[in-house]
């Protein structure tokens, strides 16, 4: 394989915001997230719980509320008193419409998905008819006396639960007036000072209310009398989330101890009909608050403020306990959030409002494997560059040669040119870019940097020649067959022929630069792609999966290769199939072809294509045998994945030159450190 | 007190006097009247009692002026008009200031709001009522916005109404920036509310450096704190230290060579 020598990165400070909402779509098995930066994410649970599209946020939307509703919209409302509607297809947000009622709380779209309810800062629960393309408001409420932080729809759509400030209401949908209030107690079994939120409602189809309140209760009441009928005190803080299934024979709820309590109606008595609810599993994933809960049929989701998104499969509805039926959890980010100049050493790190340049330390020392060199020169911040405006960047690149930076919000593309002068360095903003650049999903340059690649949300692919100081728009290639569905990717070959670009349903596409055509079309996965890179002499397209495949494309025959044929033949081995988390960046070594590097968050592997592939007996993860053992014995072990888990959790790792690597790691540990604060948990003896 | 003796003089001038200023029946004079009634009454009938008193004093002997009623009454009127001159000339004043001050208002608020022909265009965009799509209206408002944070903030605010469509050849949509400010300051309360019920006084909340040390404090030989080291003390003081080392070394180097 080589000897490499490895820059351990550990600067990129990067933390991600904490989720928020979920909601889940039991038809398309798809699950949306919101989180606090106003960023909303869609996973797709049935390829591997990829993150394949996301609404990048802005500084002033705090999302509260996340719905889906007939016909696979989605639905989002927030802080600053507007309903937005997303457009799944075209990845941008179709309007956003003022409720007019102050900060919206709460969301609930109706179980015939035809209609909307929202409750307001102002105590006004709102009516709105979802008409084919847009929203219309149809009527209020009774108004209450304080805000409306929680409604659930009874599954006959007649009536409405809303949870309000120390009392619930139950409203009669057809007359909109308020037919019980329920008085919720602050403290259970005792009295508080402190007023008792009513964080989640639950309407059941027996007419039962279940509430989460910030006591730590859950309280069962029946909505025919307005009284209580059962209250739990599980927690010490708050219970922040409720879910039910869409059986109604189990519910999760949050708490702000990061405790998931899973809630299910058993029988009193193995053979008696009279059933009653039960608290039966506790799961403790979480360190922070559970702000929200989800309840697909198979399995518990959650989320909250310590970023972690856990999906815990119940093991008494999965089929098949095979790996599906593990526990998962999202932590890192499904896409590269940094770019790498590889002949000035330089790191462009994305922040949600900001970039981040910096130029790798270096070395004089030598060692041998294992050891830890001493740095010469310590790595340097050169540039902290703000955006301008309350949008998010959505993606940013910086050219191989270091001396063009560009990255692109919802509303604007900029593009900046670089100029080093012994250690020092100056920026220059290329002004004037025109609109169609703009809201671009993936920004990527040419290896002579002489070219610029950009695929935007509508799915065109455009060229900008770079020269100078200067730009000229070259070519736009208009979105084939397909619609535009996925993340969009781009690839291209280090001699500038190629590009490569997966954005549609269709497959990948090749085009040629140089004759500005397209060249050839890769056939369609059912599993979307989560990274491409072109390999520098063969031109050989290396493309990974979500669910762990790794295909080898020859772009100048038009067909896979004869390694990705024989191990697509023989199957990947079974462990790689299961790891969790996708492969974000694939890279090759200029001098040996027979090799790709990729990586994903716990492990990097180098494929060496003239090895023997393992089969489902062999080790798959075998480190470097000792020297002690027989020639015969490694020969023998010997097989062409080599797998390294020495650095991780990795957010990157590219080559550098022939022997430097680049690791850039982020600990879990500093990530939680910069978290809000968590409840205190009294230990004994601490 | 003074006491009103009834006078032969008295009855006949005041009847002459209500019928010679009966045509100018405001109540000022009337008033003013009363007062002429009550002054020289009182001065009138002061004087008689002066005069008694002064007639008691042998010492002085002159006889009293003859005040002839007429003079009187002239004197009286002309107090009277001189004293109606004056509030006129105040009120004339007044109204003067007033209306230059009113000029003046208007003049900056002309100068505040947009050109003329910039308002013209808009409310004729108004009338003509394009219905623009929902998608381009609110690029547009994010661009407007970004004008606005480009724009600076040395202007004063404008309030200008709010346009529903979207001029030709310009692409901007005028708000009233009033409703926005009412926006943020709710937007503001809302998150405030959910800061304090999530983190305000009465949660039992700890720090994540106390919160993950507890594991260690637990453990059969115990560690330190997952944040030991509180690496943002005396900054400034690190910087200083650095600086003057730094200078020190140069210093050093110099007396060295």
């Amino acid at each position: 394989m080589g000897e490499f020598k490895v820059h351990r990165v550990r600067f990129f400070n990067y933390v991600p915001s904490g989720i928020r909402c979920v909601a889940y779509n039991n038809q398309s098995n798809r699950l949306a997230v919101s989180r606090t930066d106003g960023t909303v994410e869609i996973y797709n649970l049935s390829a591997n719980y990829f993150q394949e599209k996301f609404f990048p946020g802005h500084e002033s939307r705090a999302t509260e509320a996340l719905c889906w509703a007939e016909g696979q919209r989605l639905f989002s409302a927030g802080l600053n008193g507007e309903i937005m509607e997303y457009d799944l297809q075209a990845l941008n947000i179709k309007y956003a419409m003022d409720a007019f009622g102050g900060p919206i709380w709460s969301m609930a779209a109706s179980p015939s998905g035809s209609q909307l309810l929202v409750g307001c800062e102002d105590g006004s629960v709102k009516l709105f008819q979802i008409t084919p393309d847009k929203i219309q408001f149809e009527r209020n409420f009774d108004r209450q006396k304080s805000r409306i932080l929680s409604l659930s729809w009874h599954p006959s759509g007649t009536h409405i639960a809303a949870g309000s400030i120390d009392y619930i209401s139950v409203f009669d949908v057809k007359s909109g007036s308020a037919v019980h209030k329920m008085i919720v107690d602050r403290q259970y079994m005792g009295v508080s000072k402190r007023k008792c939120i009513v964080w989640g409602v639950a309407f059941l189809s027996d007419g039962t209310i279940i509430s989460v309140d910030s006591a730590g209760k859950v309280q069962f009441w029946d909505s025919a009398t307005g009284t209580l009928v059962k209250s739990h005190l599980i927690a010490n803080a708050d219970v922040q989330s409720i879910a039910v299934a869409d059986q109604e024979d189990s519910f999760v709820v949050g708490t702000a101890e990061g405790t998931v309590f899973h809630f299910q109606l058993v029988p009193v008595t193995s053979n008696s009909s009279e059933k009653q609810w039960v608290r039966t599993k506790p799961f403790q994933h979480h360190t922070h608050d559970v702000r929200t809960v989800a309840h697909s049929p198979t399995a518990l989701i959650s989320g909250g403020t310590d970023t972690h998104l856990v999906f815990r499969p119940l093991m008494e509805k999965v089929q098949v306990k095979n790996y599906d039926a593990a526990l998962r959890k999202i932590t890192f980010p499904h896409r590269c959030l940094i770019s790498c100049s590889k002949k000035r050493q330089l790191l462009l790190f994305q922040f949600a409002h900001h970039l981040e340049l910096w130029r790798l330390g270096s070395t004089v020392a030598t060692g041998k494997n294992g050891d830890t060199l001493p740095l010469s020169k310590n790595a340097d911040h050169l540039l902290h560059l703000k955006t301008k405006g309350p949008e998010n960047i959505i993606c940013s690149c910086i050219s191989p040669c270091g001396s063009w930076i560009a990255y692109s919000t919802v509303s604007r593309f900029f593009l900046y040119r670089l100029n080093y002068e012994h250690d020092n360095i100056s920026l220059k903003r290329v002004s004037k870019m025109p609109a169609f650049l703009r809201s671009a999903l993936q920004i990527l340059f040419s290896e002579d940097s002489t070219k610029l690649f950009v695929a935007s949300n509508q799915g065109a692919l455009h060229i900008v020649q770079l020269s100078g100081g200067s730009f000229k728009h070259l070519h736009a290639f208009q979105p084939q067959s397909g619609t535009v569905e996925a993340m969009c990717l781009l690839a291209v070959s280090p001699d500038g022929n190629w590009l490569a670009a997966s954005g549609t349903s269709a497959g990948v596409h090749v085009y040629n630069v140089k004759q500005l055509k397209l060249h050839c079309t890769v056939p369609a996965y059912n599993f979307p792609v989560t990274a491409m890179a072109i390999a520098p002499n063969t031109n050989n397209l290396v493309i990974a999966h979500s669910d762990q495949q790794v295909f080898e494309y020859s772009i100048p025959d038009k067909q896979y290769t004869d390694w990705s044929r024989t191990v697509q033949k023989q199957g990947f081995h079974h462990l790689w199939l299961q790891r969790d988390t996708p492969i974000t960046h694939i890279s090759f070594h200029p001098k040996r072809p027979m090799h790709i590097l990729l990586h994903d968050a716990y492990m990097f592997c180098i494929i060496d294509k003239s090895l023997p592939l393992p089969n489902d007996k062999t080790l798959l993860y075998n480190p470097f045998p000792p020297t002690n053992e027989s020639d015969v014995v490694r020969r023998r072990t010997a097989h062409a994945f080599k797998i390294s888990k020495i650095y991780k959790p990795l957010l990157f790792m590219d080559l550098l030159d022939e022997r430097t690597l680049v690791a850039v790691e982020r600990p879990l540990d500093d990530i939680i450190a910069q978290l809000p604060p968590p409840i205190k948990k009294k230990k004994f003896g601490t | 007190m003074v006491q009103l003796r009834p006078r032969a003089s008295r009855a006949p001038a005041s009847a002459e006097a209500m019928v010679d200023e009966g045509q100018l029946a405001s109540e000022e004079e009337e008033a003013e009247h009363g007062l002429l009634l009550g002054q020289p009454s009182s001065g009138a009938a002061a004087e008689p009692l002066e005069e008694d008193e002064e007639g008691d004093d042998e010492l002085d002997d002159e006889a009293p002026e003859e005040l002839t009623f007429a003079s009187a009454q002239a004197e009286a009127r002309e107090e009277e008009w001189r004293v109606r001159e004056t509030v006129r000339r105040d009120k004339t004043l007044l109204k003067e200031k007033r209306k230059r001050r009113e000029e003046l208002f208007i003049e900056q608020k002309k100068r505040k709001l947009l050109p003329d022909t910039i308002l013209e265009k808009l409310t004729t965009a108004s009338q003509t009522n394009i219905k623009k799509s929902p998608g381009k209206v609110k690029e547009v408002n994010l661009q407007k916005k970004n004008e606005d944070c480009e724009k600076g903030n040395d202007s004063k605010k404008v309030k200008v109404q709010k346009v529903q469509s979207v001029s030709q050849n310009k692409s901007y949509l005028a708000v009233r920036l009033k409703d926005q400010d009412l926006r943020d300051s709710r937007q503001q309360a809302a998150q405030a509310f959910i800061h304090n019920s999530l983190y305000g006084p009465g949660t039992n909340r700890t720090t994540v450096n106390k919160f993950l040390s507890l594991a260690n404090k637990r453990l059969p030989v115990k560690r330190a704190a997952v944040q030991f080291l509180n690496n943002a003390w005396g900054i400034q003081k690190k910087q200083n230290a650095k600086r003057f080392k730094r200078r020190w070394m140069v210093r050093k180097m110099k007396t060295k060579k």
